[in-house]
């Protein structure tokens, strides 16, 4: 069986898994698991921008909270789950594409500065302005509102298995939407940025343009992935604005393998499982994290994700003889 | 030989008989029809203000230990989780959810931060819980969220923010030369509510009073000198605080280091009777560098009531912990006993029957008399504010010269006028 | 507010900003040298505070001994992150340098937890630096003043050190070409460790002089590094007297912003930041982007 088919059949196995949860598990693990698809998507959007672009941004969480701040003034307004998850995405991406036209006049280190600082407005922001924001106390009571629009009668998600699927199609949607990318022109003219710019700029590529593009698509991700945290959590505070959010989907990269397409996937699902798995004997859970951290960053930047890529790669081996190269 | 092997079977049955009875359960059967009853508590366990949710665990174990002992709740033995919710909304609302429908919980108790206390009220009627809150004070939980919006499984055992507020201005009232307050402010609901709430009563008994500063500090303020130097600078008589544990320490000290002891008449230190300020401020008291200026209220003391049940619980739980016991601590243990009442009067564990036990309830705690209101789900029950003293009787500082106001006097109660939870 | 009351908030702010500047020397110093962005730093800060507090509050050491221990406990510490760690780093891209230490915050602030507990702690004032004088009409503590001095001392010390010194010299030799002062004859490794026990026991020293007046608890580190990070920007990434001016600046506008604009002060120094780098990335005192 070749390596595409065998990852072919994964993605199926996992899919159907995460389709037939609710029937198997209790509330808690459905909760979990929308976590967990939450910050997969968090983290895909991420990885465009640092695996496949090369850009460390360390204020996503700016955009994730706008996404979720936007969605929340709405539903608390009118009842319609898809005019929130709309608006959301729509402010994150105006926002992205504003303060990424301003970050990606720099690269490297300038750059990482520039997000933090961009990131840090913003929850600077949804910390003092408590008129809109709710300030240090955030907006709380946020109804789970139906799906339709506004004025239409839509399914009504009160149930958390019911907004389970919705968050569910949400990811996959956006799952397939970043594999097209990544595989499009778009996608390889980004890896082609990342490992060698002025190549890519003798070319004639206008690798400011390219750049934003894809710091406006991670922006995008991270607003939806903010904007499906409202109606599961009820509740959206400042601290999701705070670069220590921003290192969520950094570490989920890094631990499920930064240059690998289903790295930040993987990574989310590790991240949560080793939490909750530490927690359970020891408070301390943030120490075993850094160790985690530690290892993988000075022995195995592929992330767990390069670990599994080698064994499929021998598992695969008699079909394609090569293992394939960046996914 | 016959009559020895009878000899020998009929002791070895009376070994087993023994032995069954001697292994039999020494308690009742559960009457519940559970294994075991499920405390859920939550608490800031981290951080300056780590030290609330440690007592938070304290008195519950305390608790849930001494009811054990005794048989359990109607033969039902309780089990406790406890969970550090950080401070945040978003974590106590993550850590209910998990000690509901994972975990298990009966009942939820605890929280220290008013926010996550206002995120949760919502969530428990989805979840069909009881959460007794055990120190977050913002009026807004029973005013608003029970009384208006009809949150009944919210049940509120320690002190609200009327406490801080209200007696502050009680007591100052009938001092004439204190006209010019100021505020160094927590910079988020607490804070707000409190120094509102204060200002809309002096201005009833004093309208000469003037409010003539406010500085506002946020939660993990590390320097309160601008703070303390900005409000100075208009030479205020008399200064209202609400940053607490270790901010509250940490102002404090500050404070005296810039002379505001020896220019105000008044220093009101909310939540300045909690064990870990005395015990951080101690060697200032003992010195009396005060000068007999700090005043200060808590949500329960340790030296009041002076009643045997208050002797006893303090006591009791200085041999258990070695430390005094903070009146989170108390509240926690009360609330457990009060649950006890409650789930005895109802034979039941179904969160709708225990609501209905507490209607009207008035029980007895190491605190005093609680008396339940059914519009608000707010237990009453008196607490006296005073001056920070020096008793060599105690190990640190305890508040003397306590001025006693009847709660049920000064309690806002219903309909309920809004106040502002902003700046 | 009055001229005198105008004067004496920006002499708080002032004392503010010494505590940032002993944060901040030390993270642009190690990034000059080593080009090594230390999100840690804060977490070595707060280390320094829990060690004096130990041997001071605890053991009942004189203040002096107490903050010397830290300087030495702090600076084994740095030693080992960047010898035992970083340096295998040094080939590989900027951003697993910024993974690693990030890794670090985590397993700092879980550690002191472990051995210090997770309550505050805050030992009492040395005598001798207790009390206020009179300043602008106003009592001023003894305490900001010696904080100030520190301060003040430690800037003329460094630059004594970078500017005077034949060691100063390697280093700042080695911070404009590194391969050249290894073809030279500079041991750039031991620069390397040096610099960074040099950073790390300044932001010990900061950490240590703060706790009788502030208290330590797990997570004032991460607090305080963002404010570190603004103020290298803004001063110019690797640059000291560039870290000692953005450190004022914080510091004065965070005390006049408490008294004055309270509502858009933390928003402003953000946006300070990020003005610098759009506009002059190298900061203010920067030579070269």
């Amino acid at each position: 069986m070749s390596a595409t088919r065998l990852e072919a059949w994964l993605c199926g196995a996992a899919a159907l898994a995460l389709v037939l949860l609710p029937l198997v598990a209790g509330r808690y693990p459905i909760y979990l698991a929308m976590q967990i698809l939450i910050l997969a998507v968090f983290a895909l959007g991420f990885n465009l921008l640092f695996g496949y672009t090369g850009l460390l941004s360390f204020g996503q969480a700016g955009f994730f909270a706008v996404g979720a701040y936007v969605c929340a003034l709405i539903l608390l307004r009118v009842p319609s789950l898809l005019l929130g998850l709309v608006g959301g995405v729509a402010a994150a991406g105006v926002t992205a594409l504003v303060l990424g036209a301003l970050s990606v006049r720099h690269t490297r280190i300038y750059f990482s500065m520039l997000t933090l600082a961009f990131g840090m407005m913003l929850y600077s922001i949804a910390l003092r302005w408590r008129d809109v924001t709710g300030g240090d106390d955030g907006l709380v009571g946020i109804p789970r509102a139906p799906l339709g629009p506004p004025g239409i009668p839509g399914p009504s998600l009160a149930t958390i298995e019911r907004y389970y699927y919705v968050v569910l199609v949400v990811a996959l949607v956006a799952v397939v939407v970043m594999r097209r990318l990544v595989r499009s022109p778009l996608g390889l003219t980004l890896q082609g940025i990342r490992d060698s710019e002025s190549r890519v700029a003798f070319t004639g590529v206008p690798v400011r343009v390219y750049r934003l593009a894809a710091f406006t698509i991670a922006g995008v991700y991270a607003g939806l992935a903010g904007a499906l945290l409202p109606a599961l959590e009820n509740t959206v505070t400042p601290p999701i604005a705070h670069w220590s959010t921003s290192a969520d989907p950094v570490l989920a990269t890094l631990l499920g393998g930064i240059r690998a397409f289903w790295g930040p996937v993987l990574g989310a699902f590790l991240f949560f499982v080793i939490k909750d798995i530490i927690v359970r004997y020891t408070e301390y859970w943030l120490i075993w994290l850094g160790a985690i951290v530690v290892v993988l960053v000075l022995g195995f930047r592929g992330g767990v994700g390069a670990m599994l890529g080698t064994l499929l790669g021998r598992l695969t081996q008699p079909a394609s003889g090569r293992a394939e190269g960046p996914r | 030989m016959r009559t020895s092997s009878r000899l020998v079977r009929l002791s070895l049955a009376a070994l087993l008989v023994a032995g069954l009875v001697w292994a039999a359960p020494a308690s009742a059967q559960c009457q519940l029809g559970v294994p075991g009853i499920k405390i859920g508590v939550q608490g800031v366990s981290s951080g300056s203000h780590a030290d609330y949710g440690r007592q938070i665990m304290m008195g519950a174990t305390m608790a849930i230990e001494e009811v054990n002992a005794k048989g359990g709740i109607l033969g039902c033995k309780l089990e406790m989780k406890f969970m550090d919710d950080e401070n945040k909304p978003a974590v106590g609302v993550k850590n209910a959810r998990y000690l509901v429908t994972e975990w298990g919980a009966h009942f939820m108790y605890g929280t220290d931060s008013s926010g996550v206390a206002m995120a949760l009220g919502p969530v428990l009627q989805e979840l069909k819980r009881i959460h007794f809150f055990t120190h977050a004070a913002t009026h807004r939980l029973t005013e608003e969220l029970v009384a208006q919006k009809g949150i009944q499984e919210i049940v509120r055992v320690s002190v609200p923010v009327y406490q801080d507020a209200v007696t502050a201005a009680l007591i100052f009232k009938d001092r004439p030369e204190i006209k010019r307050w100021a505020t160094i402010g927590a910079d988020y609901e607490y804070g707000y509510v409190t120094w509102n709430l204060f200002k809309e009563t002096l201005k009833k008994y004093r309208p000469d009073a003037e409010f003539v500063a406010a500085a506002w500090a946020p939660f993990l303020t590390l320097d309160f000198s601008p703070h303390i130097s900005a409000v100075m600078a208009q030479k205020p008589d008399a200064i209202l605080a609400t940053p607490w544990s270790g901010e509250a320490v940490m102002l404090l000290r500050q404070a005296l280091i810039q002379g505001v002891f020896d220019q105000v008449q008044v220093w009101w230190q909310a939540m300045g009777g909690s064990v870990d300020v005395l015990e951080g401020i101690a060697s200032e008291v003992q010195r009396d560098r005060f000068k007999g200026k700090l005043w200060a209220t808590a949500r329960g003391l340790h030296n009041w009531p002076d009643t045997p049940e208050n002797k006893a619980f303090v006591e009791r739980f200085q041999q258990r912990w070695g430390r005094l016991p903070n009146y989170s601590a108390e509240t926690t243990y009360s609330a457990i006993l009060i649950t006890k009442a409650a789930v005895e009067k109802a034979q039941s564990l179904e969160t709708k029957q225990v609501i209905e036990a507490l209607r009207g309830m008035k029980i007895m705690t190491p605190a005093g008399e609680r008396v339940f209101r059914n519009e608000d789900h707010q237990f009453v029950y008196t607490v006296p504010a005073g001056r920070v003293v020096w008793d060599a009787k105690y190990p640190i500082p305890v508040l003397g010269d306590l001025k006693v106001f009847q709660a049920k006097d000064y309690y806002r109660h219903p309909p309920f006028a809004p106040v502002a939870a902003t700046k | 507010m009055t001229p005198d009351q105008l004067a004496y908030q920006g002499l708080v702010g002032l004392s503010l900003a010494m505590y940032l500047w002993l944060l901040s020397a030390g993270l642009t110093i190690i990034f000059g040298v080593l080009g090594v962005l230390n999100f840690a730093h804060g977490s070595l800060f707060m280390l320094g505070g829990y060690l004096a507090y130990t041997a001071y509050g605890l053991w009942g050491w004189p203040f002096w001994a107490a903050v010397a221990l830290s300087l030495a406990g702090v600076g084994l510490v740095g030693l080992v992150m960047e010898r035992g760690f970083l340096k295998r780093l040094y080939g590989v891209e900027e951003a697993y340098q910024l993974l690693l230490t990030f890794g670090f915050i985590l397993i700092l602030d879980d550690a002191v937890k472990i051995v210090w507990g997770g309550v505050f702690k805050i030992p009492p004032i040395p005598r001798f630096l207790d009390g206020a004088w009179p300043l602008f009409g106003r009592p001023f503590p003894v305490y900001n003043t010696f904080i100030i001095a520190v301060g003040v001392a430690v800037a003329a010390g460094l630059w004594l050190l970078f500017e005077k010194t034949w060691w100063g010299r390697m280093v700042r030799a080695t911070a404009s070409d590194r391969e050249m002062a290894g073809a030279i004859g500079v041991r750039v490794p031991r620069v390397f460790a040096g610099v960074f026990v040099l950073g790390s026991m300044l932001a010990a020293l900061g950490g240590a002089l703060g706790t009788p007046v502030r208290v330590v608890a797990p997570g004032i580190g991460a607090a305080m590094i963002i404010q570190a990070f603004i103020i290298t920007v803004i001063g110019g990434l690797g640059n000291l007297r560039g870290a000692f001016v953005g450190s004022l600046i914080v510091g004065v506008l965070s005390a006049y912003g408490t008294a004055l604009f309270p509502v858009f002060e933390l928003f402003l120094i953000y946006v300070i930041m990020a003005v610098v780098l759009l506009v002059r990335p190298q900061g203010l005192f920067g030579g070269h982007a």
